[in-house]
């Protein structure tokens, strides 16, 4: 879990595991447990998304395929409320967030370290919303709208603008990352604190940490990724 | 919990490190993709087909609804309109024997006239030949008396009697 737990009973907390060290076009890239966790989060994902929509019919005959449709069509409906009809190109890259990041931070549960304790892994997909904001206020605004946006609805509000377009992703980021780091840190203690006791208690604990805030933390993600998307129009 | 291990190195903790967004960039891009063909695209396709079957069983059985509706109003105004006919047929059948029938009276009235006539016609031929008849008769006997009176003397008394019993065969007769 990448905790260390010392003799002398010292408890510390640290950053993911460097796996490996690498060099590719002159740049060294220093591979994270992370990322390992994330090749296998992408396998299950491929997996499940390839066995959900596989030899769909018109009518359907199979639970998986009445599976298959609750989650397109909650994606769906999560764009169509949050964003409106106009942004339903954006579904496919909100649900595969939404399983990206539900499905990393229940590696936990197998006993791994959640790449979204990891805040380059969420900084990542905030980088992703942060493009997204600036691409969509190009887009409907133009250059002129785009660079009025910042003096709006005064001049003087240029600063705090800029602010506003860093820290919205930036927060983003940081939530997602203190909830399910928090999450790791709390259990590490437990574990910590009971020793040899370690029954019953981290695993009702684990429920909170794990599964609701896995949850939680995901759908908060993409709603705000949503949000910060759509109210980027300019008008 | 794993004891720290020296060849372990671990990465920090809240420093961000380039090559992991990298590789999460092109991860969410890969599952991005992964998503939209292998799940998205394919749910998609099937939801729009539904509703396009959808569609053409509406429009289907609204067309069925037209023709049934029309059908319905075609039917209708035909039975109406034997119901017409039948009438028209029935008003023109109880004319033409209304009709007959004042054709019969009249033709029986006036057949009736008419015998009535003839009857009347022969009644009084007969009796003007009856009459003529009787005249000749009485001429006759007028004749066969007057040569019986100028034959032999008849008395008075012979004579009224005589008379008498002519008179009562002109009765007779006549």
């Amino acid at each position: 879990m990448g905790m260390n737990l010392l003799a002398e009973s010292k408890f510390t907390v640290n950053g993911p595991l460097e796996v490996t060290t690498f060099e590719l076009f002159g740049m060294t890239f220093h591979l994270s447990e992370s990322v390992v966790v994330e090749w296998f989060v992408m396998i299950l994902l491929g997996v499940l998304f390839f066995v959900l929509g596989r030899n769909l019919k018109v009518k359907p005959t199979s639970r998986r395929q009445i599976a298959a449709e609750y989650i397109v069509g909650l994606f769906s409906g999560m764009v169509k409320d949050t964003m409106g009809v106009s942004y339903k190109k954006y579904t496919p890259y909100i649900g595969a967030l939404f399983c990206f990041s539900i499905l990393s931070s229940l590696m936990g549960l197998l006993g791994l370290r959640p790449p979204t304790a990891d805040i380059s892994v969420v900084g990542s997909w905030a980088l992703i919303t942060f493009v997204l904001v600036q691409r969509n206020k190009g887009k409907t605004g133009g250059v002129k709208g785009y660079f009025k946006s910042f003096v709006d609805p005064l001049p003087f509000m240029l600063p705090f603008n800029i602010i506003g377009e860093i820290a919205n992703p930036l927060s983003q980021a940081l939530r997602h990352f203190g909830n399910i780091v928090s999450g790791l840190v709390i259990g590490g203690l437990i574990y910590f604190a009971l020793g040899n006791l370690a029954i019953g208690l981290p695993a009702i604990l684990s429920l909170y940490f794990d599964l609701f805030s896995s949850f939680l933390q995901a759908y908060i993600f993409v709603t705000l990724t949503m949000s910060y998307v759509s109210m980027a129009e300019c008008d | 919990m794993e004891l720290l291990a020296e060849s372990k190195t671990y990465l920090s903790f809240v420093d961000i490190n380039p090559s992991t967004i990298v590789f999460t960039l092109i991860n969410t891009l890969i599952i991005f993709l992964l998503y939209r063909f292998f799940l998205h695209n394919k749910v998609m396709a099937i939801l729009d087909q539904r509703q396009q079957m959808i569609n053409a069983d509406f429009e289907a059985a609204d067309a069925a609804k037209k023709e049934a509706e029309e059908t319905k109003a075609e039917y209708t105004e035909k039975l109406l309109k034997s119901k017409e006919e039948a009438e028209q047929i029935v008003a023109a059948a109880t004319k033409r024997a209304a009709d007959k029938e004042a054709e019969i009276i009249a033709e029986a009235n006036a057949d009736a006239a008419r015998m009535k006539q003839q009857a009347q016609e022969s009644i009084e031929q007969e009796k003007r030949r009856a009459l003529n008849e009787v005249k000749d008769q009485i001429s006759e006997v007028v004749v066969l008396a007057a040569s019986k009176v100028c034959e032999k003397e008849i008395s008075e008394k012979d004579n009224a009697g005589l008379i008498e019993g002519f008179l009562a065969g002109v009765g007779k007769e006549g």
